[in-house]
């Protein structure tokens, strides 16, 4: 059968007539092959590593931090803790599948849903990772410029800058050296914890939040059911499937590898879990103090109303999180929206490509960043507003993406040996079923917001 | 050290960019498939309003 010849995992024939790119990705490739011979798991593991903790810190963006920020400045260090956990696990059951599809299969998910499910579903799921992504991008921007006002920097220079390292990561014209500059800016997601530390935190009550998902004050309130699903919508996102296939697809990833991507999504998934959680224990000062946040617009309010509290240097630090959180969110999100539609349009796609063989590509990226800094800059702009309902869009435009995702993972033409097993789909499935019921409550509760009481 | 007299076949084949440029076979939909993609389609008609109504209440309420 064509389909399963085409997938042997067989290597590629002397004959065959590589590109530039083929070059680059076999010149990553032979590292691993020559890690892996010499029973170097340590050395493999960082060859292999990347997708996975780009795609976990990429998502602890700029309005992810906010939700984290809010919900300790709301309700402290108790059952949001052990949640926040909580979402980092389904996030990693998600992407972890992501992994496995772009090894066994060497494509990206756009192209993998149009070539299987036909144009019609594709543009589908192209529709709605296009104004996510559109709307994603633009938060990343609000919360640079949001940290560069906490240190008075104005907002054309802030947005500005963010744009330039957007378009310098690009030209660095290699999937592995983009890969390592974007990782090397993401660790920076870690500053949050000094700042947790500034805080003061109480170690026995954060081990009783995590042993008992408590204490939760106030109950089940509009304002609850709010955090909740924001904190979802912070750790679950529909331009994270896109991305991480890509990127494993870029990356060269092959079938072997799937053990060491999975300790990378896993690893990746605790570092982001660490940072959010600490993000939390930085603003629950904020909740012993009584501060009212409903009317903080950005980051830099949290830092703000923190440097009284926790003290400057620690308000610092998380203002300079916030600033991190939005320029790495912003080059992965750009770099996942530049993927998506190099697959879709059939055009080469890839980090390894020069400016001049990857026009659409990088032109995606660029021209994706520019418009989203732009829409920062209008004065006047809805801001709040824009980030309050991208929160909504990525938790209710998730649900239909991970179906799609299921489906091809389930799809033994293509995935043979590595497709889902059952455990994998009841954990999946009760996913997108949790989340459908989560983004109808939203909705619920945002056409009706008097139903749960405040 | 890379080596460019091995050059691309340390990759398989389906990796090469030329081999990602043909098409995968259109999957056959059964029902029940057919019937979770077009309850996605409905899911997302119907939230999609309900955004872009909370989006409008924003702006309309904000100060």
């Amino acid at each position: 059968m064509e389909l399963s010849r085409s997938f042997s995992g067989l290597p590629a024939a002397a004959g065959d007539q590589p590109e530039p790119e083929d070059l680059a990705r076999a010149r990553d490739r032979q590292k691993v092959l020559g890690a892996r011979l010499a029973g170097r798991p340590w050395r493999l593991a960082w060859l292999l590593a990347g997708p996975g903790v780009l795609v976990m810190l990429g998502e602890n963006d700029g309005p992810s931090m906010v939700s984290y920020a809010t919900t300790g400045a709301t309700y402290g260090v108790g059952f949001f803790v052990p949640f926040i956990l909580l979402t980092f696990l389904m996030a990693y059951v998600v992407q972890e599948m992501t992994v496995r599809l772009g090894a066994a299969t060497h494509r990206g998910h756009a192209e993998l849903i149009f070539d299987r499910f036909g144009p019609f579903w594709g543009y589908f799921a192209m529709g709605d990772l296009v104004l996510g992504n559109l709307l994603t991008l633009v938060t990343e921007f609000i919360a640079i410029q949001a940290g560069g006002l906490y240190f008075g920097v104005p907002p054309w220079f802030s947005v500005g800058i963010g744009v330039a390292m957007v378009i310098a990561s690009l030209g660095l014209r290699r999937y592995a050296t983009w890969e390592r500059a974007a990782m090397g800016l993401a660790i920076f997601n870690l500053l949050f914890v000094p700042a947790a530390l500034f805080a003061h935190p109480d170690g026995s009550a954060l081990a009783r939040a995590m042993a008992t998902w408590s204490p939760l004050q106030g109950g089940v309130t509009t304002a609850f059911v709010t955090l909740i699903m924001a904190n979802i919508g912070a750790t679950v996102t529909p331009w994270m499937i896109f991305f991480q296939q890509s990127a494993v697809v870029d990356k060269g990833l092959t079938v072997a590898d799937v053990r060491e991507g999975r300790l990378d999504t896993a690893v990746g998934a605790l570092i982001a879990a660490i940072a959010a959680i600490a993000t939390v224990v930085a603003t629950a000062p904020l909740f012993a103090a009584g501060v009212d946040v409903s009317k903080f617009v950005s980051g830099a309010d949290f830092a703000s109303a923190l440097a009284p509290v926790i003290g400057s240097t620690g308000a610092t630090l998380f203002a300079l999180g916030v600033i991190e959180a939005g320029v790495v969110a912003a080059m992965t999100i750009s770099t996942s929206s530049a993927y998506a539609f190099g697959e879709t349009l059939q055009a080469r796609h890839s980090l390894n490509l020069s400016f001049s063989q990857g026009r659409l590509f990088y032109g995606t990226a660029i021209v994706s960043a520019v418009v989203a800094a732009a829409i920062v800059l209008i004065p006047g702009a809805p801001l709040l507003a824009m980030t309050l309902t991208v929160n909504v869009i990525a938790t209710l435009l998730m649900a239909p993406a991970l179906l799609l995702l299921l489906l091809l993972v389930n799809d033994r033409e293509i995935m043979g040996a590595h497709a889902n097993g059952r455990r994998a789909n009841l954990l999946g499935g009760g996913i997108v079923v949790a989340l459908m019921l989560v983004g109808a409550l939203y909705g619920v509760i945002t056409v009706f917001p008097g139903l749960l009481g405040n | 050290m890379f080596s460019p007299t091995r050059g691309v076949e340390v990759l398989e084949a389906t990796q090469l960019a030329a081999a990602t440029k043909a098409p995968l076979p259109r999957r056959v939909l059964g029902r029940g498939t057919l019937a979770l993609l077009i309850a996605l389609r409905v899911y997302v008609f119907v939230a999609v309003p309900i955004v872009a109504y909370a989006f409008v209440h924003a702006l309309l309420t904000a100060p």
